[in-house]
């Protein structure tokens, strides 16, 4: 059958290039990773010898400590509020009929494709502390204007995952329960919520990822605090201070490729539960 | 769809109020929280950016202060007047240049897109319309990132600043885009073809990388292609070249932006390709060969029509957010690779400070880059609906 498609020395060469391809994709994580264990101070060939003392010194470092802290509270936060208001948002939307629908549909998607750093600037003007345009809404340019920033570029994601699930769960569940005089707030929770847990936990790991990996909007809006991306963005530019941030970028991706593979295993247990 | 209508038996929620109307007061009322912050802190911000670039606020607090960074005291179109008024320059094939006004290029380029798009439902020559309107676009805005000694078949220029400085943008983003489509394509009908056993865990091992931290890809890029990088110091190793004289175009140029953001985004848009070639009937295929069409002939007529949908959405999916980079170009760019997103920070943050000029590149961006989403957005639900 396959044949059709690929002729065998067409499918060899195509998985050369798979090879090759991969190695490209790779090399870059490869790369931090030796380099985080080789004792040279400059991250150049040749390997010099292994060593964890680039560990030591990232876990001595203060800054970073503070700043990954910070992260983490940042991360929380916006896994939570961008979650909570995007269940009901994604409810509304696979459920209710209101004048209004595809408005918001649309809106809550479009900040998907505005460039970070218009929503980053337009922020700053939003909160500017000289003379903000908005008394009430006169946010200090801080890790609380960083967490609506993060809030608003994770809202699609978390639509995105709970909308289709909260869709595809069969109608006549709710309608059964709310016969039987359930009320709404027990219909939602005794049935639609356990259905759409595992997408539930996967928003919260994707918003929550989607904000520790953010540097443009937290650049322009962290105070005296910077966040772990941003720390690690101003660092970037002393060849000083390289190898120190070498073995936390380690740790990051390693800690976001089990966080992505983890929400992906939870993603297709929530798959076959509602039963696609 | 099935559904049971018991309402009138069963009476849930308050009297007196029909259920259409509690739908739709509880649909509003499940929106507002969302709708809320969107509403101050995303169509708000955007508002008072348009009135920066519309002269109506400031950056400066006092008259002598906006003197100073040169910024406007009340209403006026002047801003955009002067950002837009330059003319442009089309050069063909390096040789030919004929002068437009900044409006006839975007009446083209609008013209063109919306052709691109609604080509394939004419009825006669549709794909050709469509084909023809996207190379069109394509054609000045794709280079080979290597030197500048390649003619490219068109160049747009122009005397104006920020406007040369976003077709330079959209040019490294059109390259980059390119380049990742036909990375991408080969790989997506591997998988959706050539792997036989557990082809979603090699689609998975494609993607993860995709979604680790951005930022710490670039990082990596760094030290692979810095002057004293992995590749360079290992060519002074091996002596091929002499420490003095190390590969300088690997990094802060024009080719690391795109080959960085190439490398962000070729994960990422597999996915589409191979969805849509998943969704290709295969009986197809057989039904071609076995009336005598070669491979490469139903890879023409046949693969590459029905996946076309997947690629155009696989491209936008670079193309529309390189336009506005930001992080790429100021951590591995150069002065060579400056953008045009690092023109906006640098008049918000940077040296320059003028929150007005630095609005209308914002509103500019934000433009086009809502211009390109809503008329492209068919491809872009198919492929995002094949991703979500």
């Amino acid at each position: 059958m396959s044949d059709v498609l690929l002729s065998r020395r067409g499918r060899r060469g195509l998985a050369v290039f798979f090879g090759a391809f991969l190695v490209f994709l790779y090399a870059p994580t490869v790369v931090l990773i030796a380099f985080s264990f080789n004792s040279s101070s400059v991250a150049a060939l040749p390997f010099e010898g292994l060593t964890t003392r680039w560990y030591e010194a990232a876990w001595q470092n203060v800054e970073i400590r503070n700043a990954l802290v910070a992260t983490i509270q940042v991360g929380l936060g916006v896994a939570l509020l961008a979650t909570a208001i995007s269940v009901a948002v994604s409810y509304a939307l696979a459920r209710r009929r209101f004048p209004g629908r595809s408005l918001v549909s649309a809106l809550v998607l479009v900040p998907l494709v505005v460039p970070t750093v218009v929503l980053g600037v337009s922020l700053l003007v939003l909160f500017r502390p000289d003379q903000p345009p908005i008394f009430f809404l006169a946010v200090p340019l801080s890790l609380w204007a960083v967490l609506i920033g993060h809030i608003v570029i994770a809202l699609p994601f978390c639509v995105l995952i709970l909308m289709p699930r909260i869709a595809s769960i069969d109608r006549r569940l709710e309608e059964a329960a709310e016969d039987l005089g359930a009320s709404w707030m027990l219909t939602f929770r005794r049935i639609v919520l356990p259905l759409i847990t595992p997408a539930l936990i996967s928003a919260l790991l994707v918003a929550f990822v989607v904000s520790v990996d953010e540097v443009v909007i937290a650049s322009f809006l962290v105070g005296e605090q910077v966040t772990l991306p941003v720390y690690l963005y101003s660092s970037l530019r002393f060849a000083e201070r390289t190898m120190i941030m070498v073995p936390v970028a380690t740790v990051m991706i390693t800690a976001s490729f089990v966080l992505v593979i983890a929400a992906e295993l939870i993603r297709r247990v929530g798959d076959r539960r509602v039963g696609l | 769809m099935m559904t049971v209508d018991v309402a009138p038996v069963v009476e849930t929620g308050r009297p007196g109020m029909s259920r259409a109307a509690r739908e739709r007061l509880s649909g509003w009322a499940l929106s507002a929280p969302t709708l809320l912050v969107l509403l101050a802190f995303f169509i708000l911000p955007i508002y008072f950016v348009v009135r920066f670039s519309l002269g109506i606020d400031r950056f400066a607090r006092t008259e002598a202060a906006a003197e100073l960074t040169g910024e406007l005291g009340s209403f006026s179109l002047d801003l955009w007047r002067t950002f837009l008024g330059y003319g442009v320059d089309l050069e063909i094939l390096g040789s030919a240049t004929i002068g437009l006004p900044m409006w006839l290029v975007g009446v083209l380029f609008v013209a063109l897109v919306l052709g691109a798009v609604l080509g394939g439902r004419l009825q006669r020559h549709g794909g050709l319309v469509s084909v023809v309107c996207f190379s069109l676009l394509l054609a000045p805005f794709f280079t080979i990132p290597w030197g500048n000694t390649l003619v490219r078949v068109a160049e747009l220029s122009s005397e104006g600043d920020f406007v040369r400085l976003f077709f330079k943008s959209v040019t490294m983003a059109t390259t980059s885009s390119v380049f990742a489509v036909l990375i991408a394509f080969p790989i997506a009908y591997f998988l959706a073809y050539g792997v036989k056993k557990s082809k979603y865990t090699w689609l998975l091992i494609v993607i993860a990388p995709f979604l680790t931290s951005y930022l710490l890809r670039i990082f990596a890029w760094k030290i692979i292609l810095g002057d004293q990088g992995v590749i360079n110091s290992a060519l002074f190793q091996t002596g091929i070249r002499d420490p003095d004289n190390a590969l300088s175009f690997l990094i802060y140029s024009q080719f690391t932006v795109i080959l960085v953001l190439l490398y962000a985004w070729v994960p990422f848009i597999v996915l589409p390709i191979f969805i849509a070639l998943e969704h290709i009937d295969r009986r197809l295929l057989e039904a071609s060969t076995d009336l005598g069409a070669s491979r490469l002939h139903g890879l023409r007529k046949i693969t590459l029509p029905l996946a076309a949908p997947g690629i155009v959405a696989a491209f936008l999916f670079v193309f529309i957010p390189s336009i506005g980079e930001y992080i790429t170009p100021s951590l591995v760019g150069g002065t060579g690779g400056y953008m045009f997103g690092q023109a906006i920070a640098q008049q918000f943050v940077g040296g320059t400070l003028n929150w007005q000029t630095g609005s209308v590149l914002s509103v500019f961006l934000l433009a086009v880059v809502l211009f390109l989403t809503f008329s492209t957005s068919r491809f872009l639900r198919q492929g995002g609906g094949a991703t979500a």
